[in-house]
């Protein structure tokens, strides 16, 4: 019930700093908000049943249109999880290639991530820096796969094609410069009083909190759990791989700031570890003309950029289609956490809140 | 008195300028922008845009060297399109033993450029075109068919027709 002091107020759909079609309902006491709840499913598309219609293999284009700064990493999730139904063996060297280009997702995902959190909380100089280096990536999306964002970068059994002539050298020189990259941001903004005031302490979430709501990936993290599904369920080339899962114990918007920096350094590591140990060989298994199912389930769940993204698939005997196809999507369940961190705190700070916890629309509402 | 130090001179802001400061005067030095490597923006309608060689743009038909429509007519494309934009109409042809597609209909609009149409083609009868600039200001325009008064499924499209500076 409404005390006499209090305001309700939307903070969206279409507000700038809400990453999209999020609309927060916020009642307010004078500048503390005493209730916050998150309301979703403007850019509801009904993926999961599309999926449902729709044969194994066309199931990726969906995949690429939920999450759309993570789209290979999404694309990864959904290829496995095929696999994992139909129990192919996917060659080495596509399982290497796939690895490398899901760590360059992760990149791309946790820069665009750091500029709009960034813009949104007031550092306009950011945003143009991390652009620059996603560019990069971008373009190495597109010369892999022939798309930039829509990526539909693999292929159940392996990928498409092999990597393209020249891949090599651009791999090479973007790693040649981006430790210095990720030295500007933090020159900009490690010791900046503006963005530390706003960001240390604001929109904590304790670790309880956050394993009771589900919440996973750089959002866990920063709470102090080890927990990456690159470590703990290796999938893909991880389990060869040599990194760090990078974690704090402040949970707040800083320790998610740092966290997510000291991610992108181990990235840029898996990257250059791809890139030394690339096996020779084919990239595609072999597969039957027709991918049938039996009567089967799975859920497979990978580490995106944003945490755990999991597809829940059920095949059908003698059909082409998924039964039941459910996507846990990361994002979607971050977002419970909103109210936890942002109650109790000044309006000013719920920008902080949306921001840190990296949301993407496409994803929540599917 | 180091904190009130740090707190009286604001070391952090001009920590910030000068790496603003170091990006500008790079480019701001380099007489010539287009020859130098430092600047990021390209001049976009003056300077065409380069796509790398595996872009994937619009629906083309093919044709063999003596002018002939590769297609024929196995539906494997209209089959395999996850939007179903694709409509082809068998039929047949004086002179060529291979079925003809008397129809060949795209939708532009609803194609989302995913190439799995060119990838289950068996004949190589069809790829996407290196083209972006797909912007037209009338819906008809995206319906393209064999023969198009704006655009049709052989030529690309025709760029800067439907674009404000031709005007
Ligand atoms: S690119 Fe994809 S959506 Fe477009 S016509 Fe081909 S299969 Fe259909
Ligand atoms: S798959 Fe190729 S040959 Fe078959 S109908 Fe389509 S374009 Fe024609």
């Amino acid at each position: 019930m409404f005390k006499n002091e209090e305001m309700e107020i939307n903070l969206g759909p279409q507000h700038p700093s809400t990453h999209g079609v999020l609309r927060v309902k916020l009642r307010l006491d004078g500048e503390t908000i005493t209730h916050c709840r998150p309301m979703i499913g403007y850019l509801h598309r009904g993926v999961e049943k599309i999926c449902e219609n729709q044969t194994f293999f066309q199931g990726q284009v969906w995949t690429d249109r939920m999450d759309y700064c993570s789209a290979v990493a999404n694309n990864l999730g959904w290829a496995e999880a095929n696999e994992k139904l139909f129990g192919i063996t996917v060659p080495r060297r596509a399982q290497y290639i796939r690895t490398m280009l899901n760590e360059f997702n992760r990149l791309a995902s946790h820069l665009i991530w750091l500029a709009t959190h960034a813009l949104d909380i007031g550092a306009m100089t950011v945003f143009l820096y991390a652009f620059r280096e996603r560019e990069d990536i971008l373009d190495m999306n597109e010369a892999f796969c022939g798309s930039r964002l829509t990526t539909t970068a693999f292929r159940i059994g392996g990928l498409r094609e092999d990597l393209p002539p020249g891949f090599e050298k651009l791999v090479k020189k973007f790693l040649a410069k981006f430790p210095d990259c990720i030295a500007e941001y933090e020159n900009l903004l490690n010791e900046n009083r503006i963005w530390k005031k706003r960001t240390i302490g604001v929109a904590k979430l304790s670790a309880e909190d956050a394993i009771a709501l589900g919440v996973t990936g750089p959002v866990l993290r920063a709470a102090g759990v080890p927990y990456d599904i690159r470590k703990a369920f290796p999938y893909a080339a991880y389990a060869e791989m040599n990194f760090d899962v990078p974690t704090r114990t402040e949970a707040d918007t800083y320790a998610r700031y740092l966290v997510r920096m000291d991610e992108m350094r181990q990235s840029a590591r898996i990257i250059q570890q791809c890139m030394d140990g690339m096996p020779e060989g084919p990239v595609m298994a072999k597969l039957p003309k027709i991918l049938k199912a039996e009567v089967n389930e799975v859920y497979h769940a990978t580490e995106a950029p944003k945490g755990e993204i999991g597809y829940y698939m059920v095949g059908e005997k003698g059909s082409g289609n998924p039964y039941r196809f459910h996507v846990r999507a990361p994002g979607f369940i971050n977002l419970q956490a909103l109210p936890k961190m942002a109650e109790g705190s000044l309006i000013a700070d719920i920008v902080a809140a949306i921001g840190t916890l990296d949301i993407v629309l496409g994803e929540i509402d599917r | 008195m180091n904190k009130i130090l740090r707190t009286l001179i604001p070391f952090d802001i001009v920590k910030g300028l000068s790496i603003t400061g170091k990006h500008f005067a790079k480019v701001f030095f380099s007489a010539n922008r287009r020859k130098v490597p430092f600047h990021i923006t390209s001049e976009y309608p003056e300077v065409p845009a380069k796509v790398q060689p595996r872009y994937r743009g619009r629906l083309t038909l093919l044709k063999d060297e003596q002018g002939e429509i590769k297609c024929v007519c196995c539906l494997a494309c209209e089959k395999i399109c996850p939007t179903q934009v694709i409509t082809i109409e068998k039929g047949k042809k004086e002179g060529r033993k291979m079925p003809f597609p008397v129809r060949y209909d795209f939708e532009m609009e609803r194609c989302i450029f995913c190439e799995f149409c060119v990838e289950s083609c068996g004949f190589d009868s069809i790829i996407l075109n290196h083209q972006f600039e797909l912007a037209a200001y009338n819906r008809e325009d995206f319906s393209i068919g064999m023969e198009g008064l704006g655009q049709n499924m052989y030529e690309p499209s025709p760029v800067g027709k439907f674009s404000v500076a031709d005007d």
